[in-house]
């Protein structure tokens, strides 16, 4: 069973994503409310996945990553976007994210990414 | 989203968090609107609260919430980014509070189980029009134009891929087309995430379009012509073609070897491609300095929310656990046991711990004011506005904390009094310019704690109440039967407070069609407040509502009527006594009363009014228990006086029912159940008849 870290300010979208992520097999072991948290929580779960918003408080997604990647160079993490991101989504994958939704996805296109990566 | 997900806890999760958003929204805005200047941070918090609330209701499918969400994302984004120097700050205020108005609307809806079905693109329409015109303003200078091409803090740096020798015999030159899966979305951004991850894998990368990144038209071409990309590797076809189809979102790949000659030709017309490759926009530096910051300051959540529905429980069980307790301890089969020592020693500890954990529980009921206060913020701003009046709110003690079933029942009663300051109260600048008072008129709005009680206090300087008007209007409605001589002015004031009563002779948008003060004072005695009115002529008005801290448990007598106990509210209770014979008045109708110390009370027979036989034929038999509250007092008549003790209010359950004078009821200690008398409905009923 892979494990997620679910990194996002939006309670709806943490709760929302870990309903989906458990009923389809997933294990989601943390969820963090902003960037500097995310990376935090990396540290401590190192887990397989992370989900990774972009627009948040304290450190933004794109920073997450970077600190991220700094941890474990082979981290997995999937940016969830919205319509109008493409300049932060190019950047969050020279950082180093593995793939990208765009708001709003269905649970089949979010588990479909989580399963390429 | 998909159906076959639960859809209540995230709609009561979406609910719950975008109006929260919404108010911290609305607060940052008052708070900021009067400095004429949106800061940095400001500008970021709004951008990212819209961005947060279009990603959850475009999640969730309400469609108006997310495009209007999304307009005045752009709007921000735009001032953020280049900040524009012709920004009418009042009107971009206004724009995002009519915004926040909407949204809170529709998600009123979805709370009432109703369809989100507003129409937001007027405001959409306005928005998009009013960027435009900012836009415009600042097109004017050519080098805000300059930085919209490029904006600030990107540094670029080109990478040239390196041309390599001709192929050996294992390079080969590869064409792949590929289509994505329809309605993926960003699909120049996926196919940039491809030649990205072949970079690792292979060189000489070239594609069409060939402007992927800085052309988001790009989009339509790639889905209607699909993604073609040639690059030169050593890894064989099969290799290529997993790494590809192991991508997310392919919906078919035409992968080929070109032939030498092709490869050649190409490579003749094939200039060196240029890749743009920008520096992140946070800074290795700045990274490291965060990443050192991780450790020293942990910022853990410390807050979690929880269900109302199950705190009311929690509540409820923790007040059996005190009754069931006391079963425990003082029960009947313990009268034979003849060592106890340790028993009573045990149930001393035990009692010691549950009343902690009462204490607890009742403080986790306990709710600061400054939500409700924080809101009346808007209310004077749009109404100072309105009605041209220069008003400025003072907010003393917000901290001050009630039970969370009552704040449900003060927010209405609170605006409508500020209302009623801003509207009556407070005059026109001119004529507070003639009378020398201060052009900006002050509204306080306080509370504070005192004994079981809280007093919030709505206080304005304003032209304060009209005595005479007041009376007459009162006579002339039937309000008043008391000569004036025997009003005091507390009372000619509180008549404002009763059904019907309304001075302002014209009907204002805002307050004022003579249905707003009694509702106040219903809603205040509703929770077993109280309603009090001062002012001085030309200084103000001042309005005082007494609050109890909580519903929960109340202080009660319990009284016996017949073989039934009943609990009598200890804060009604004036005084209680034997009746002296001599004091019982009957008049003609058969009503009995009583007169005491020259006032004469009606006397009600608790027995006869809930039908219990009773043993009692004379009034000077029984106890006379004097109640009173705002709108008179009466001797009830009961059997006898039990003690006094503190009990668990529990509501009735609904199969009973609403009756008349009774309130609620609580389980004794000896576990039976026992209604508490409503005391104010009594009253009512007694002066009616």
């Amino acid at each position: 069973m892979k494990s997620v870290l679910i990194v996002d300010d939006a309670m709806f979208m943490r709760y929302t994503l870990r309903k989906i992520l458990e009923k389809n097999g997933f294990m989601v072991v943390g969820e963090a409310e902003n960037g500097l948290l995310g990376v935090q929580k990396y540290g401590e779960l190192l887990p397989d996945i992370v989900t990774m918003d972009i627009t948040m408080p304290e450190l933004n997604g794109i920073g997450a990553v970077q600190l991220i990647k700094q941890i474990n160079p082979r981290a997995k993490i999937v940016m969830i976007s919205a319509m109008g991101q493409e300049q932060l989504v190019r950047e969050a994958i020279l950082a180093g994210a593995s793939n990208f939704l765009v708001k709003p996805f269905s649970e089949e296109r979010f588990i479909e990414v989580l399963n390429s990566i | 989203m998909d159906k076959s997900l639960s859809k209540e806890p995230m709609l009561e999760m979406f609910i719950f968090e975008n109006l929260q958003l919404l108010e911290q929204l609305e607060q940052t805005i008052l708070a900021h609107e009067k400095e004429r200047c949106l800061e940095n941070a400001v500008i970021n918090e709004i951008f990212r609260i819209m961005h947060t609330i279009k990603g959850s209701a475009a999640m969730m499918m309400y469609d108006s919430i997310s495009s209007l969400a999304h307009a005045i994302e752009d709007l921000f984004f735009y001032i953020r980014e280049f900040h524009p120097d012709e920004m009418d700050y009042s009107k971009i205020c206004d724009i995002v509070l009519d915004g926040i108005d909407f949204i809170k609307n529709e998600i009123g809806k979805l709370e009432e189980d109703q369809e989100a079905d507003g129409d937001s693109s007027p405001f959409v329409e306005n928005i998009e029009q009013y960027l435009l015109l900012i836009k415009e303003a600042s097109a004017n200078s050519n080098l805000i134009n300059e930085a919209a091409a490029r904006p600030a803090g990107l540094q670029k740096k080109f990478y040239i891929s390196t041309s390599k020798s001709p192929p050996t015999e294992n390079i080969k030159r590869y064409h792949a087309l590929i289509y994505f899966t329809p309605g993926c979305e960003m699909e120049n951004i996926r196919a940039f995430n491809l030649v990205h991850k072949l970079k690792d894998q292979a060189d000489q990368i070239d594609y069409l379009p060939a402007d992927i990144i800085e052309n988001n038209d790009s989009v339509e071409f790639i889905r209607e012509n699909g993604f073609a990309v040639i690059f030169t590797t050593h890894l064989q076809q099969e290799a290529i073609n997993e790494l590809f189809m192991k991508e997310a979102f392919i919906d078919s790949l035409d992968l080929r070897v070109m032939e030498d000659e092709e490869w050649e030709i190409e490579q003749l017309r094939a200039r060196n491609q240029i890749i743009l490759e920008e520096e992140p926009s946070v800074s290795n530096n700045e990274v490291r300095e965060i990443g050192a910051n991780l450790h020293s300051g942990s910022t853990r959540q410390s807050l979690i929310s929880v269900n109302v529905d199950k705190l009311d429980r929690l509540m409820d069980m923790v007040g059996e656990l005190v009754i069931s307790e006391t079963m425990v301890a003082f029960n009947p089969d313990l009268m034979t046991a003849t060592k106890l020592e340790n028993f009573h020693k045990a149930t001393r500890q035990h009692r010691k711990i549950i009343n902690e954990m009462q204490d607890l529980v009742m403080s986790i009921r306990m709710v600061p004011l400054s939500m409700t206060f924080r809101k009346m913020n808007r209310v004077v701003r749009d109404m100072s506005k309105k009605l041209k009046k220069n008003v400025e709110m003072v907010i003393i003690g917000e901290e001050t904390e009630v039970d969370k079933n009552i704040i449900e029942h003060l927010s209405d009663p609170i605006m409508h009094l500020i209302r009623n300051a801003i509207d009556h109260g407070i005059e026109s600048p001119e004529k507070r310019a003639s009378l020398g008072k201060s052009p900006a008129a002050r509204v306080y709005l306080e509370a504070k704690n005192e004994g079981g009680d809280v007093y919030i206090i709505i206080r304005d300087d304003g032209a304060g109440l009209n005595k005479d008007k007041i009376l007459e209007r009162a006579r002339a409605r039937g309000l008043m039967q008391k000569p004036d001589s025997n009003l005091s002015d507390g009372e000619i004031y509180s008549t404002i407070l009763l059904p019907g009563f309304s001075t302002c002779e014209e009907i204002s948008e805002f307050s004022g069609r003579g249905v707003g003060m009694d509702v106040v004072h219903k809603n205040i005695e509703e929770v077993g407040g109280a309603v009090l009115v001062d002012s001085t002529p030309g200084q103000g008005t001042t309005i005082t509502m007494k609050i109890p801290l909580t519903l929960a448990i109340i202080n009660g007598m319990r009284v016996k009527v017949g073989n039934s106990i009943y609990i009598l509210p200890i804060t009604s209770i004036k005084e209680s006594f034997k009746a002296k014979p001599d004091n019982i008045i009957v008049d003609p109708d058969g009503n009995e009363m009583l007169m005491v110390r020259g006032e004469c009370y009606p006397v009600l027979r608790l027995h006869q009014k809930f039908r219990i036989e009773s043993a009692l034929k004379e009034i000077a038999e029984g106890i006379i228990v004097i109640v009173q509250n705002d709108s008179g007092s009466i001797c009830l008549l009961v059997d006898a006086l039990l003690g006094e003790q503190q009990v668990v209010v529990k509501a009735l359950p609904k199969f009973i029912g609403k009756i008349a004078g009774i309130s609620a009821c609580t389980l004794l200690a000896d576990g039976r159940a026992c209604l508490i008398i409503d005391v104010a409905n009594l009253i009512i009923l007694a002066k009616v008849k």
